[in-house]
C-alpha cells in the first residue's frame, strides 16, 4: 500500500495516489458480503427469540419473514459476487494470481479476496437459514 | 479379529488386538450409546456409525492420497492437478459432507420434543441425587420417588428436567441423548425405549464433589407392569413390619430423619432427601452409588460422607452395630 515511497516522479505519485482511492471504494466493497452475513444471521437469532422466548411474535410469521430476508440476502450476495467476479476478471483473462504490484493487479486481487467472501458468505446464510426450513417451529 | 489368529507371531499385532478386544465389550452394557434400547437411542448410533466410516473412508483416502504424492508418484504435479485437488478436496466435498451432515442433523434435532403419549415424569437435579415425579395423563398430583426412573417400553415419554442448585446432565445412553438441567429453567426430553430391561443413567455434567457418584437405573417395563408398579407406588408406605423394622422405625424417628426424608402415611414429611416411602424397590442406594444389601444400607446410614464426599446427610456413625442393622431393616423392607 505504501508503493507512493519507491517513485519520486511528482506524476507517478498522483496517478498512484488517485489509483490508491479509487481502489479504497473496491477495499470497502470486499467487506460487504460478510456484512450482510452478519446482519442475516443477528435478524434470524433475534426474531426466533422474539418469538419463541417472549412469544411476541407467531412463528409462522418469523418464518415468512426470515424466509423473504434469507433470499434478498442470498441475492444481494449474489450480485456482490457477480461484480466482484467482473472486477477480477478471470474469466476474461483466465488468471487466477496477482504477482505484479501495478494498480490493475491490486484492483483484480480485491476482486477475487469479494468473490471468495461472496462465496463464503452465500454458504453462511444458507446454513442459518437452513433450520428456519428443516425445524420449523420453537421445538 | 481374524488377523490376530493368522500371524500370532507378529508380537505388536497380537498386542493391539489383545487391546482392542476390551475395549470393543465396552461397547455393549447397561450405559452404551452404542448398544441402543429405544427409538432416540437408535437415531445417534446411526449418526455416530455413519460419521465413524465417513471419518474412516476419509482418513484413508487423505493419507492414501499423501502415500501416492510422496512415495510413489514424487514428480511435481501440473498446476491443473493441484488446483482440482485444492478446489474439489478442500472446498467443493467438505461444503458438501456438512451440508449433508448439517441437513440431517437438523432434522432429527426436533425429535427430543416430540410429544409423549400421556406419561410425564419430572426429573429435578440434586446434590447428588435425583428427585423423580410421575405425573399419569390427567393426574393432579404426583407420583413422588427418587434415584430411579421407570418407563414403560414401547411408549414416548416427555420428561420435564429442572435442577434445584447447579447445573446437572440428565443422560441414559441406552435410551436416548443427554440433556442439561439448569437451575430455575426447565428443558425438555421425549424418549420412546423399545426393549426392556435395566439400563444406567449417569450424571453428565460435571456438579461437585461427587458427580461420579450421582447415577441411576432406568428400568424399562412392559407397559402392563409399568402400570401396575405405578399403581402400586402411589400409595403409603407399608405398614406390616416385623420386629426388627419396627425397631427401626423407631430409630428413624428418634434420629430426626424425618426433618429431611419423606416416608408416606407416617409423620415423616421432609422434602430436602430423597423421599424413602419405597426406597426398599429400588435397585440401588445413594443414588447409583451402593447396592441393595442389608450391609450397603447400614454402610450409607454411617458412613454416608465417605461414600458420597461433600453430600447433605450427615453420618449416623454413633449408632450401634445392632441399631443400625434395625435401621437397615426397617428402610430395606419399605418395597
Amino acid at each position: 500500500m505504501n508503493d507512493e515511497s519507491n517513485t519520486s516522479d511528482r506524476p507517478r505519485e498522483d496517478e498512484d495516489r488517485h489509483a490508491f482511492a479509487a481502489e479504497a471504494h473496491s477495499l470497502w466493497r470486499i467487506t460487504f458480503a460478510p456484512t450482510v452475513w452478519a446482519l442475516h444471521f443477528v435478524l434470524c437469532y433475534g426474531l426466533v427469540s422474539l418469538s419463541c422466548a417472549k412469544e411476541l411474535i407467531p412463528i409462522a410469521t418469523v418464518q415468512a419473514v426470515l424466509t423473504a430476508l434469507s433470499l434478498l440476502a442470498l441475492a444481494i450476495i449474489a450480485w456482490l459476487g457477480f461484480r466482484s467476479l467482473r472486477q477480477w476478471r478471470v474469466l476474461v483473462t483466465g488468471q487466477l494470481e496477482h504477482p505484479e504490484g501495478t494498480p490493475e493487479s491490486r484492483h483484480r486481487f480485491l476482486g477475487h479476496a469479494a468473490f471468495l467472501l461472496s462465496v463464503i458468505s452465500a454458504i453462511g446464510v444458507i446454513f442459518v437459514s437452513m433450520p428456519l426450513i428443516l425445524i420449523g417451529g420453537c421445538q | 479379529m481374524p488377523r490376530s489368529k493368522a500371524r500370532a507371531a507378529a508380537r505388536p499385532k497380537a498386542l493391539s488386538a489383545a487391546l482392542t478386544l476390551p475395549l470393543l465389550a465396552g461397547c455393549e452394557g447397561a450405559q452404551s450409546a452404542l448398544a441402543p434400547a429405544g427409538e432416540d437411542a437408535a437415531v445417534l448410533a446411526t449418526l455416530f456409525w455413519v460419521m465413524l466410516s465417513g471419518a474412516v473412508v476419509l482418513f484413508l483416502a487423505m493419507n492414501g492420497l499423501f502415500f501416492y504424492l510422496t512415495r510413489i508418484r514424487v514428480q511435481a504435479q501440473s498446476e491443473t492437478v493441484a488446483r482440482w485437488l485444492i478446489v474439489g478436496g478442500g472446498i467443493v466435498l467438505p461444503f458438501v459432507v456438512i451440508s449433508a451432515l448439517l441437513v440431517w442433523g437438523l432434522s432429527i434435532l426436533p425429535d427430543h420434543r416430540q410429544a409423549g403419549d400421556g406419561l410425564r415424569i419430572r426429573v429435578t437435579g440434586e446434590q447428588w441425587w435425583w428427585r423423580v415425579e410421575y405425573w399419569p395423563e390427567g393426574a393432579t398430583e404426583p407420583v413422588i420417588s427418587a434415584n430411579e426412573i421407570r418407563l414403560p417400553a414401547g411408549q414416548r415419554t416427555e420428561l420435564i428436567l429442572d435442577s434445584a442448585h447447579v447445573i446437572h446432565s440428565f443422560w441414559i445412553p441406552a435410551l436416548g441423548g443427554k440433556m442439561d438441567m439448569f437451575p430455575g429453567r426447565e428443558t425438555f426430553l421425549s424418549l420412546r425405549p423399545t426393549q426392556p430391561g435395566t439400563y444406567r443413567g449417569q450424571c453428565a455434567e460435571f456438579c461437585g464433589a461427587s458427580h461420579a457418584w450421582m447415577a441411576f437405573e432406568a428400568h424399562v417395563m412392559a407397559p402392563e407392569a409399568f402400570d401396575d408398579w405405578l399403581a402400586a407406588q402411589a400409595g403409603p408406605a407399608q405398614t406390616a413390619l416385623s420386629d426388627a423394622a419396627r425397631r427401626g422405625a423407631g430409630i428413624f424417628t428418634r434420629e430426626g430423619c424425618g426433618a429431611c426424608h419423606t416416608i408416606r402415611g407416617t409423620e415423616h414429611i421432609g422434602v430436602v432427601g430423597p423421599d424413602l416411602t419405597r426406597v426398599g424397590s429400588r435397585t440401588t442406594l445413594g443414588a447409583g452409588r451402593l447396592g441393595v444389601s442389608l450391609d450397603a444400607y447400614r454402610a450409607w446410614i454411617t458412613h454416608t460422607g465417605d461414600l458420597k464426599p461433600e453430600v447433605e446427610m450427615p453420618a449416623y456413625d454413633h449408632l450401634s452395630e445392632a441399631e443400625a442393622t434395625d435401621l437397615a431393616q426397617y428402610l430395606r423392607g419399605l418395597e
